[in-house]
C-alpha cells in the first residue's frame, strides 16, 4: 500500500516536473514575444507625433525687398514661429509668380520645431514665455494646427527638424539595394551554380565552401574596413558614394544568397537532371533550361531576404562615410548618398529634441518597408513549396 | 576622362555591341541551317561563341589596364584604352564569325567559357576574405610595429589620448601612449556574456517548446515572429536600447539602490541577447528535430515522461549541434557594432560590474575611424589590429562550430 | 517574352549608365571638424534652399581627418572646403604644397564655447578652472602641494571647502572628439605647465617625464565618464543624473536649455557676448579652408562661402548664431570678408605669426 502511494507520489510529481518543462518552453516564447509587442509599442508611441505637423497661418508681405531679405516678408512676432524653411522659399515664389509683387498673402506656412515641439506637450523647448503665450492665443484662435506632415516623405535630411524628411534617404536606400541586387545576385547564384552542379569534389571547392561560411560570420563592421581599403583607397570610387555603400554591401550579402541558392539547387531532385541529360541535354542546358527556373522561386527568397538584411545595415556604411549632411536624392551612382538607417542614426545624435520623434518616424518606415520585404519572402516561399 | 567614364562608355559600347555580334552570328547560324540542315549545335550558340570572342579580349584588356591604373604603374588615356579594347574585341569577332561553318562546334567553346565564368564568380567569394584578412592586417603590422603585440594583447591600461595629439600634431611632451586592450576585450566578453545568458535559456527553450510541444500550425506561426527579432536592424535596437530599456535600467538599479551608469554594460547584453534569440532557436530547432525518433519512442517506451525523454535523451544527443549554435550566437554578438556604438560607453574599463559603463572592440573601431584625428596615428591604426583580433576570433568560432555541427551530422548519417 | 525582358533590362541598364555620365556635374564637398559641421551643414541648406546650386554635402570627418582629405590632392574628387576647429598646422600645409594643393585661403568663422552644464534642477555652482582641473586631472597635488598623487577626489567639497557636498561625475568628449582636445588645452595644460610640481618632474627628467611638461592625462577611474559622439544622448543623462556634470560644445546648451544649465567658470557664465569678449575662459576659435584651384570648376564655391561670412549667417544675431554660434567681433568679421573677397592665399609666414 505504501510502496504505491510513494509511487503515486513519484509519478505526479514527475508529471509536474513535465508540465513545468513544457510551461518553461512557453515562458520563453511567451517573453521574446512580450518583447516585441513591447518594442512596437514603444518606437511607435514615440513615431506618432513625427506624422504630425505645427502649420501657422500667417500674412506674407510680398514687397519687393524680399528678394534681398527675406526675413521682412513676416511681422516680427510671425517671424518666431514660421520655419527658415518657409521664408527661403519665398523669393523664388515671387519670381514664379510675379503677379505676387506688393500684394499681402494669408498663407499656411510651416511653423518652426519650437512651437511644433511647444504645441506636442514638450514644454517650452527653447521657446520664450511670451511666445508660448502667443502660440496659445493662436492656436485658439484656428491660427495654428497640428496637420498631417506631408513634408516627411517628400524632403530629404534637413538642419532644422520641422523640414526634415526621409525622402533622400529612402531613394539612397532603393539605389544602393539595386546596386546591391546588380552585383550581389548575380555572382551569387553563378557561385552556387558553379558548386553545386558543375565543380569538381577538390581541395579547391572544398576550401571556397568553408570560406563561404566563415563569410556570413564575419562582422558586418569588417566589411566596412574592406570597402575603406579596396573601393575607396585603392580602386578610387568616391566617398559615401553609392557605388560604395553599394559594392561594400554586394560582399556582405553575397555568402547569403550563396547558401540560399545552393539549398533551392539542391533541393531540386536528380530525376529533373537525369532526364534532361537522358535527352541529349548539356550540363548547361540542364541547369539553364530545366533546373533553374524550378530553383527560381527558391532563389528568389533568398536573394530578398540577404537584400532586406542589407538594407537594414549600418556599421559598414558609417565607415565609407555615410554618416554625413546629405540632403538631396542621388542622381547617379557616384553621388553622395545617405540611407534610411544612416539617416536614422544621424538623427538619433542630432541635438534638438524635435529629432527625436523623427528618428522613431524613421525607424516606423524602414521597420515596415523590412517587414513588407520578409512577409513577401516568406509568402512566396509558401506558395512555391513542393514536394518532389 | 575620368575613371567612371571611361568604365562607362567601355559598358555603354559593349553591351550593345555584344547585342549586335549575338543577332549577326545567330543569323549566319540559321541561313547555313537552311542550307545545309540541322547544324551541330543549337543557333543561339553561335550567336553566344560570336559573344564570348568579342567580349573575353576586350574584358581581358579592360581588366590588365584598369588594374595598372589602379596602383599608379601606368597612365594610359582612356580613349587608347577603349580603342585597344574594342579593336581587340572586334579582330577576335571577325574570326570568330568566319569560323561559323556547318560543321562547327559552337556549344563546346560556349560551355566552356560559361564554365569559366562561374568559377570566377566563385572565386570572388575568395578574394573578398582575401580582402578583408589584407586590409586588416596591413595596417595592424604597422600598428604592431609601434606597439608590441605582447603589450597590446595583455596590457591593461587602454590610454591612446597621446597618440592622438601626436597625431594631431599636438605632442607637446605627452606620456607614452598605452594600447593595452584587456580592457576592450573584457567589455567585449562582458556583453556578450549578459548576451548568452539572455539568448541561451531563452532560445533553447523557445526551440525545444516549438520542436517537441507546439503543433504543426503553431510552429509555423511562431517561428516567423520569432524571427522578426533577427530583422530588426541593429540601428533600430540601438536607438531603443539607449533612449528606453538603458533609462529603464538605471531606475531599476536605484530601486534597489544601486548606481548604473547610463552606458552601463547590461542594457547592449540584454537587448543583444534578445536580437540573438533566433539564431539560437532556430539552430537549435534544427539539431533537435534531427535527433531520430527511435530515440525517443525508445525512451518513452521505458515509460518516461516527455521532459525527462528531452532532458535526457534528446538534448544530450544534440547537444553537439546547439552548443555549435551557441557559438555562431556569441560569434554574432561580439562582432555587433551599433547597438553598442549607441548604448555602450566608451570608457574601457575593467570592472565585473555589468552597471558600469564599458566599451568594446567594435565601439573602437567606429570611434578611430569617424573620430576626429588624423588618419595616420597609432590611434586609428589600432583599429585595424583590434579589427584582426575580431577577425580571428569569429573565425576560430565559426570553424569550431562547423565542425562540430560535422560531427553532429555524421552521428545521426 | 524572355528576351524581350533581357533587351528592356540591358536598355534599361545602358540608359542607367549613361544618365550617370550626363549627371557628372560636381557638387561641393565638404569635410572636417565635426564642432563646423552644425553651421556648416546649416548654410549648406540654406544655399540648397535660396539657390539653383546643388545643396553642399558636408560630411563630419573630424578636424585631422578633413585636413588628410583636402591635403590628399587637388583632383575634382578631392573635397573643396575643410573644416577645423584649430588652425591648420604647418606639417599639414606643407603637405597639402607638397600634393599640388597650392592655393588656400584661410576663414574663421566665429567662436565655439564649451560650456559645463548640469541638470536644470540642481543648485548652480561655481567653478574655477582649477576646480575643474583637479577633479579631472589623472594625477593632481598631494595636501601639502609637494608630489603628485592619484587623483582623491570624489566629491567636490574635498577639492574646495566651499563647494557642495556633491559627488564629482563629469560626462566627457571622447579622445577621438575636438572638443575633448580643446577642453584639455583649457583647463588642464593651461594650469599645469605653470604649475611646479608638475613641471619640477619634467625637468628633472625631460625624457621620462615628458608628461609633465604640460600634463593633461584625464582620470581613468570612472569619475570622467567618456560618452561618445552622441551628444543628444548626453544631455539626457544629464537630466536624469542631476549630481553629474557634462561637457559639451556650446550649441548644446542653447539647444537644451530648457533641461541643461551652464556652471559658472572663474565667475563667468558662457553667453554670446562673455565668450566674444574672451572673458568666458573656454572658447575657440573655428575654421573653414578653401581650395582655390576648384573655383570655377564646382559651381557655388564662392557663393557658399560668401553665404558662410555673411552678416545674415554668422554677424550678431545671424542664422549661425541661433544654433550656436558665436559671432566674432565686426572688425575681424570685415577683416576675413576682406580676405574672402581678394582670396588671400595663405602662406608658409602666416605659421609664424601667433594668431
Amino acid at each position: 500500500m505504501n510502496s504505491i502511494t510513494t509511487q503515486q507520489k513519484r509519478l505526479r510529481s514527475r508529471h509536474r516536473s513535465d508540465r513545468r518543462f513544457k510551461y518553461y518552453g512557453m515562458i520563453a516564447i511567451a517573453f521574446a514575444l512580450a518583447f516585441l509587442t513591447f518594442f512596437f509599442v514603444d518606437i511607435i508611441s514615440k513615431a506618432l507625433p513625427a506624422f504630425q505637423q505645427a502649420y501657422v497661418q500667417v500674412s506674407v508681405n510680398y514687397s519687393p525687398s524680399i528678394v534681398k531679405n527675406y526675413n521682412t516678408a513676416i511681422d516680427k512676432n510671425d517671424r518666431k514661429l514660421v520655419s527658415k524653411t518657409f521664408l527661403r522659399t519665398l523669393p523664388r515664389k515671387l519670381k514664379a509668380h510675379p503677379e505676387l509683387l506688393n500684394t499681402t498673402q494669408i498663407e499656411w506656412a510651416l511653423a518652426n520645431h519650437r512651437v511644433d515641439q511647444y504645441l506636442k506637450g514638450h514644454d517650452g523647448h527653447g521657446l520664450k514665455r511670451k511666445d508660448q503665450k502667443y502660440v496659445d492665443e493662436l492656436f485658439k484662435e484656428k491660427k495654428i494646427e497640428l496637420n498631417f506632415n506631408k513634408g516627411f516623405f517628400t524632403n530629404g535630411d534637413s538642419k532644422l527638424a520641422e523640414s526634415a524628411g526621409i525622402l533622400a534617404a529612402a531613394i539612397g536606400s532603393i539605389f544602393l539595394l539595386l546596386i546591391t541586387m546588380a552585383v550581389a545576385v548575380p555572382i551569387g547564384v553563378m557561385t552556387a551554380i558553379y558548386l553545386e552542379e558543375f565543380a569538381p569534389d577538390n581541395r579547391f571547392t572544398q576550401a571556397i565552401e568553408v570560406n563561404i561560411n566563415n563569410l556570413a560570420a564575419i562582422p558586418s563592421i569588417l566589411y566596412g574596413l574592406l570597402g575603406l581599403a579596396i573601393f575607396i583607397n585603392v580602386m578610387g570610387v568616391p566617398r559615401s558614394s553609392a557605388l560604395a555603400g553599394g559594392l561594400t554591401l554586394s560582399l556582405m550579402t553575397l555568402p547569403i544568397i550563396i547558401i540560399a541558392t545552393r539549398a533551392a539547387l539542391r533541393s531540386i531532385p536528380d530525376n529533373i537532371r537525369d532526364a534532361a541529360y537522358a535527352l541529349g541535354a548539356s550540363n548547361l542546358q540542364t541547369v539553364w533550361h530545366h533546373v533553374l527556373p524550378l530553383a527560381f522561386p527558391g532563389i528568389l527568397t533568398g536573394s530578398i531576404i540577404g537584400l532586406a538584411q542589407a538594407m537594414g545595415e549600418t556599421a559598414p556604411l558609417l565607415i565609407v562615410g555615410m554618416m554625413a549632411y546629405i540632403p538631396e536624392a542621388p542622381t547617379g551612382i557616384l553621388d553622395a548618398t545617405t540611407v534610411l538607417p544612416a539617416q536614422i542614426y544621424t538623427w538619433s545624435s542630432e541635438s534638438m529634441r524635435a529629432f527625436e520623434e523623427r528618428t522613431a518616424a524613421g525607424i516606423v518606415v524602414l521597420l515596415t518597408v523590412l517587414l513588407l520585404l520578409n512577409a513577401f519572402a516568406v509568402w512566396l516561399r509558401n506558395r512555391s513549396q513542393k514536394t518532389w | 576622362m575620368t575613371t567612371a567614364d571611361i568604365f562607362l562608355w567601355f559598358a555603354a559600347g559593349l553591351i550593345p555591341l555584344s547585342a549586335m555580334a549575338y543577332l549577326f552570328a545567330r543569323k549566319k547560324a540559321t541561313t547555313l541551317e537552311e542550307i545545309h540542315g540541322s547544324l551541330h549545335s543549337r543557333p543561339g550558340f553561335y550567336g553566344w561563341y560570336a559573344v564570348v570572342r568579342l567580349a573575353s579580349p576586350a574584358l581581358i584588356v579592360g581588366f590588365i589596364c584598369s588594374m595598372f591604373s589602379m596602383f599608379n604603374l601606368i597612365d594610359i588615356p582612356g580613349s587608347m584604352i577603349l580603342g585597344t579594347a574594342f579593336g581587340l574585341g572586334g579582330i577576335s569577332l571577325w574570326f570568330a564569325l568566319k569560323h561559323i561553318r556547318h560543321d562547327f562546334r559552337a556549344r563546346q567553346p560556349v560551355e566552356k567559357a560559361m564554365a569559366t565564368l562561374l568559377m570566377l564568380a566563385a572565386l570572388i567569394s575568395i578574394l573578398t576574405t582575401l580582402g578583408i584578412v589584407f586590409s586588416v592586417l596591413f595596417e595592424s603590422i604597422r600598428f604592431f610595429n609601434i606597439v608590441s603585440f605582447w603589450d597590446f594583447i595583455t596590457g591593461t591600461s587602454w590610454n591612446p589620448d597621446t597618440a592622438f595629439l601626436i597625431g594631431a600634431g599636438r605632442d607637446f611632451g605627452g606620456a607614452k601612449p598605452e594600447f593595452g586592450s584587456v580592457p576592450i576585450f573584457a567589455g567585449t566578453f562582458m556583453i556578450t556574456g549578459i548576451a548568452m545568458l539572455v539568448a541561451v535559456p531563452i532560445g533553447l527553450f523557445a526551440a525545444i517548446y516549438m520542436s517537441e510541444y507546439a503543433s504543426h500550425t503553431a510552429r509555423n506561426r511562431l517561428k516567423p515572429l520569432l524571427e522578426i527579432l533577427a530583422g530588426i536592424p541593429t540601428v533600430v535596437y540601438g536607438f531603443f536600447a539607449a533612449i528606453t530599456i538603458s533609462p529603464l535600467v538605471v531606475q531599476a538599479a536605484a530601486a534597489v539602490g544601486l548606481h548604473a551608469d547610463y552606458t552601463n554594460a547590461l542594457t547592449p547584453g540584454i537587448i543583444m541577447g534578445i536580437m540573438i534569440i533566433p539564431f539560437i532557436s532556430s539552430l537549435s530547432d534544427d539539431v533537435i528535430r534531427a535527433v531520430p525518433q527511435d530515440l525517443r519512442d525508445g525512451s518513452l517506451a521505458l515509460g518516461t515522461t516527455h521532459s525527462e525523454t528531452i532532458r535526457h535523451i534528446v538534448l544530450p544527443s544534440a547537444l553537439p549541434g546547439i552548443v555549435a549554435a551557441f557559438l555562431l550566437g556569441a560569434s554574432r554578438a561580439i562582432g555587433e557594432t551599433m547597438i553598442v556604438v549607441m548604448a555602450a560607453g566608451l570608457r574601457p574599463n575593467l570592472t565585473a560590474n555589468p552597471l558600469e559603463g564599458m566599451t568594446t572592440v567594435t565601439v573602437k573601431i567606429v570611434e578611430a575611424l569617424t573620430g576626429d584625428q588624423e588618419f595616420d596615428s597609432a590611434f586609428t591604426l589600432a583599429a585595424f589590429a583590434l579589427g584582426l583580433v575580431l577577425l580571428t576570433i569569429t573565425l576560430i568560432l565559426n570553424i569550431a562550430s562547423t565542425i562540430i555541427i560535422r560531427k553532429f551530422r555524421q552521428r545521426y548519417e | 517574352m524572355k528576351k524581350q525582358i533581357m533587351a528592356i533590362t540591358a536598355l534599361a541598364a545602358v540608359s542607367f549608365f549613361a544618365h550617370t555620365a550626363a549627371q557628372a556635374a560636381e557638387t561641393i564637398q565638404i569635410v572636417g571638424s565635426s564642432t563646423v559641421y552644425p553651421f556648416s551643414s546649416y548654410t549648406a541648406q540654406a544655399l540648397g534652399e535660396t539657390t539653383k546650386f546643388k545643396t553642399p554635402v558636408v560630411e563630419s570627418t573630424g578636424s585631422g581627418g578633413g585636413m588628410k582629405l583636402f591635403c590628399a590632392g587637388a583632383g575634382l574628387d578631392t573635397p573643396d572646403f575643410t573644416n577645423a576647429s584649430r588652425r591648420m598646422k604647418v606639417s599639414e600645409f606643407e603637405k597639402c604644397q607638397a600634393n599640388g594643393v597650392k592655393d588656400i585661403t584661410e576663414m574663421v568663422v566665429g567662436y565655439d564655447g564649451i560650456a559645463i552644464a548640469q541638470s536644470k534642477e540642481t543648485a548652480s555652482i561655481n567653478l574655477s578652472r582649477k576646480d575643474l582641473m583637479l577633479a579631472v586631472a589623472a594625477e593632481v597635488p598631494s595636501k601639502d602641494g609637494t608630489h603628485l598623487v592619484a587623483n582623491p577626489y570624489h566629491y567636490w567639497n574635498e577639492i574646495n571647502a566651499s563647494l557642495p557636498h556633491r559627488e564629482i561625475r563629469v560626462y566627457g568628449p571622447p579622445t577621438s572628439s575636438g572638443t575633448r582636445d580643446a577642453f584639455e588645452d583649457m583647463i588642464l595644460k593651461h594650469l599645469t605647465k605653470k604649475m611646479d610640481v608638475y613641471t619640477k618632474l619634467y625637468k628633472a627628467d625631460e625624457k621620462k617625464n615628458k608628461a609633465y611638461k604640460k600634463y593633461h592625462k584625464i582620470r581613468q577611474d570612472g569619475v570622467f565618464v567618456p560618452s561618445g559622439e552622441n551628444d543628444n544622448l548626453i544631455v539626457q543623462k544629464l537630466a536624469r543624473d542631476t549630481a553629474a556634470l557634462g561637457i559639451f560644445g556650446y550649441s548644446y546648451l542653447e539647444e537644451n536649455s530648457d533641461s541643461i544649465a551652464p556652471a559658472n567658470i572663474d565667475g563667468v557664465i558662457p553667453t554670446p557676448a562673455t565668450i566674444a569678449n574672451h572673458s568666458y575662459p573656454l572658447s575657440r576659435s573655428l575654421y573653414f579652408y578653401i581650395k582655390k584651384s576648384h573655383i570655377g570648376k564646382v559651381p557655388g564655391m564662392m557663393e557658399y562661402a560668401n553665404l558662410f561670412m555673411s552678416e545674415k549667417m554668422v554677424g550678431d544675431g545671424g542664422e549661425c548664431t541661433d544654433i550656436g554660434l558665436i559671432a566674432l567681433p565686426k572688425a575681424e568679421r570685415e577683416h576675413y570678408r576682406a580676405a574672402l573677397k581678394n582670396l588671400t592665399n595663405m602662406t608658409a609666414d602666416d605659421f609664424k605669426a601667433k594668431h
